[in-house]
């Protein structure tokens, strides 16, 4: 029994930590131009095919079947895949600012909701017309056997996930806080108009929200790739969910977003060990309840504009 | 479908000048005279989205190589037929759309698919209503070929597997196995699976037999291990499991998690790629499921399969290139036995065709009745699994010993 509740917990972890990088992708955004990138989904899926394509041309061209050999992602492959593909979404994240948020942030009205989400989707439809619709396997850096702890099996890739997403938001957690650029970031979050006085360059720190937000997602691709294989389709699923974490803990609370991911992930398998017909219904009422008590989310400070 | 060569300069100034005379005839008629020749015939299903996705390319693959036959014997009723494809991405609400497009933008004579069965259980009553005959091939779920309502007009037909057939078989191997002693379901939360699950629940009764877990997983799921943790407790030996191509593969690196392996029948999607690619090859010779075209290719259905095999993904997805060559040469049949394209003339010769017709699945005599819409029933069933990353027949001593009488439900 106690091994099924850490199954389920170390299963529940290993999810929460993509929910979690993902929403803290949405955080970011959110608290630098106060507008969300619902394109996340696509930079996922485009993200992971990235990630195939420097996988695919550092292992010289080798494909088995439908999916890449364990050689792929061995030795250096796969961490210069993830900063390949790091790089790469960061600059199409800046592209995403720059044509479909920029023209319209700071205006009345919603228009950057339809601008990232068709961003998406033209995204999206490149990818289709360079990488077809199939599923690729994508093998993980450390192979694929089961580990055993205490009767509790999990697979490299989920310890891998669940290491570089804590890796990662640590990492920006202390940016944030303890550096210039990351107090620059909160300057502008608290009040672009003040922070553009105090000598700060707004559109700069919103780009690089955006890049960083990006960079997020099509890391977080790469990474889920292995356990579900790599799709253009995959990310929806899972930036709707982060985004479900990035309200509950509080989209304006970079560490709440992360909270919410993890806490997400961890309800996903807890309520899979009761009725998992019942889970998507039992998370989403909890968060609207949590919702009605906490209007800005568990951690959230800010009280949102109303439309 | 129709072709053309590259038209040299003299064949285009004829072509004007053909034209320029007939430019008057031809603004009466509406359309232009070759585009009224052909019989539009239409498919909607999913080619690119689900996991299922890979099925719906080869039953169009089936499709346009039938075409090319019928149309290299002469046509059908001295005419050719003419496919318009629609992707519905796996999502019913978009079938549905492609569904009425077809049919009254299109003026499909008939349709083929879809891939998913729950988009057919979306939309069936479309066709129904407005009297075009459908021929599945992809799509399993049991329903889809039955009548909506008592003596209600039922213009779906199919060629294909079907998932009470599939479940009848299974679930006698479940019953005559020595470890069948207490069963359990896992099935995914989608149209395909839910269906699938009714039946499960059905011919359980009617066989008697004891199912101690009933659980459910949805298609995207990556770690079913909870799920499996219950079956676990409940003492499941033999699991049945219905389910599309990725999340069984999902299912099987779950089992190898918590080193859990009951006797696991599946519906026959495990025949998939996507199967495969997902579980590993290790893992996915655990399952046992049935197909309808067997890996033991008959040297007619090897001349097809050499034809066809650079335009499908896998080998695995012969069987539905298969139904959907034989689903549109039962059309034709039909089509030609009733001396008309319209659906209710059609539909009768449908459920009535004359003579054997030697399709690439089995020769069928008299494929469909009144009351049976399905051409292939439980003796076209082939025990299968995959061996060395390849599908092979499956055979041990339950399946040797299973009689007609144990197939009940």
């Amino acid at each position: 029994m106690l091994a099924t509740f850490l199954q389920a917990l170390v299963s529940g972890l290993a999810i929460g930590g993509i929910y979690a990088l993902i929403a803290l992708g949405f955080s970011i955004t959110f608290t630098t131009t106060k507008t969300l990138n619902f394109a996340q989904g696509e930079f996922i899926g485009v993200g992971a095919f990235l990630g195939v394509t420097v996988l695919y041309v550092l292992s010289s061209g080798s494909f088995s079947g439908h999916g890449l050999p364990q050689a792929a992602s061995a030795g250096v492959n796969f961490p210069v895949a993830v900063i390949a593909v790091g790089a790469v979404m960061g600059v199409l994240g800046i592209l995403l600012f720059i044509t479909a948020v920029q023209p319209f942030a700071g205006k009345p009205g919603m228009s950057w909701i339809m601008s990232t989400i068709g961003f998406g989707t033209i995204l999206q439809s490149f990818g289709l017309a360079i990488w077809g619709p199939a599923p690729v396997s994508v093998p993980s850096p450390f192979g694929d056997d089961v580990m055993r702890f205490g009767g509790v099996g999990v697979r490299p890739q989920e310890i891998l996930v669940l290491v570089v997403a804590i890796v990662l938001m640590v990492g920006l957690d202390i940016l944030m806080r303890r550096t210039r650029l990351g107090k620059a970031m909160r300057a502008v979050a608290h009040s672009p108009s003040v922070a553009a006085l105090m000598g700060i360059n707004v559109t700069a720190i919103m780009l690089g929200a955006f890049a960083l937000s990006s960079l997020l997602a099509g890391v977080g691709g790469l990474l889920v790739a292995p356990i579900s294989s790599a799709s253009l389709f995959l990310g929806l699923g899972i930036a709707l969910k982060a985004f479900s974490g990035a309200i509950l803990g509080g989209l304006d609370n970079p560490r709440g977003c992360i909270f919410g991911g993890f806490m997400l992930g961890l309800l996903e398998a807890g309520v899979a060990l009761w009725q998992a017909q019942w889970r998507e219904i039992v998370i989403f009422l909890l968060i609207i309840l949590v919702l009605a008590i906490f209007p800005n989310g568990l951690f959230g400070s800010r009280s949102l504009d109303k439309v | 479908m129709t072709y053309s060569s590259n038209p040299s300069r003299r064949d285009i100034g004829r072509g004007a000048l053909a034209a320029l005379i007939a430019a008057p005839a031809l603004s009466l008629s509406g359309r232009g005279a070759s585009a009224a020749e052909d019989i539009k015939l239409g498919f909607n299903g999913d080619l690119s989205a689900s996991p299922s996705a890979q099925s719906g390319r080869a039953a169009v693959v089936g499709i346009q190589a039938a075409m090319e036959d019928l149309q290299k014997q002469g046509g059908v009723l001295g005419r050719n037929f003419a496919l318009t494809i629609r992707d519905d991405l796996s999502q019913p609400p978009k079938s549905i759309q492609n569904m009425s497009d077809l049919i009254d933008n299109e003026k499909v004579a008939a349709v083929f698919g879809p891939t998913n069965s729950g988009n057919a259980l979306a939309w069936r009553h479309i066709p129904n209503q407005k009297r075009i005959p459908v021929m599945g091939c992809i799509g399993s779920a049991t329903d889809i070929t039955k009548a909506m309502s008592a003596g209600s007009d039922n213009y779906m037909f199919r060629v294909g597997s079907v998932d009470r057939t599939q479940v009848v078989a299974l679930m006698g191997y479940a019953k005559k196995s020595p470890n069948g002693k207490r069963i359990g379901f896992l099935t995914e939360t989608t149209g395909y699976g839910q269906g699938g699950l009714k039946d499960l629940q059905e011919v359980a009764q009617a066989q008697g037999m004891n199912v101690v877990a009933n659980e459910k997983f949805n298609v995207a799921d990556t770690d079913m291990t909870s799920q499996l943790a219950k079956l676990k407790a409940a003492g499941v030996d033999t699991a049945l499991v219905w389910a599309q191509g990725t999340p069984i593969g999902q299912l099987m690196r779950s089992m190898d998690k918590i080193g859990y392996f009951p006797v696991t029948l599946t519906s026959w999607a495990a025949d998939n790629l996507s199967f495969i690619n997902a579980s590993g090859p290790a893992l996915a010779e655990k399952p046992i499921f049935l197909r309808t075209v067997s890996e033991d290719r008959s040297p007619r259905q090897q001349a097809l399969f050499d034809r066809i095999r650079p335009k499908l993904d896998a080998d695995s997805a012969f069987s539905f290139a298969v139904h959907g060559y034989d689903c549109t040469l039962l059309l034709a049949k039909a089509m030609q036995q009733a001396g008309s394209t319209e659906g209710p003339k059609v539909r009768a010769a449908l459920e009535d065709l004359k003579g054997t017709i030697e399709g690439y699945a089995k020769t069928y005599t008299r494929p469909f009745t009144t009351a049976n819409h399905d051409a292939l029933g439980a003796a076209d069933q082939r025990w299968t699994c995959w061996r060395g990353g390849k599908l092979a027949a499956y055979r041990d001593d339950v399946i040797d010993a299973l009689k007609s009488d144990d197939f009940k439900g």
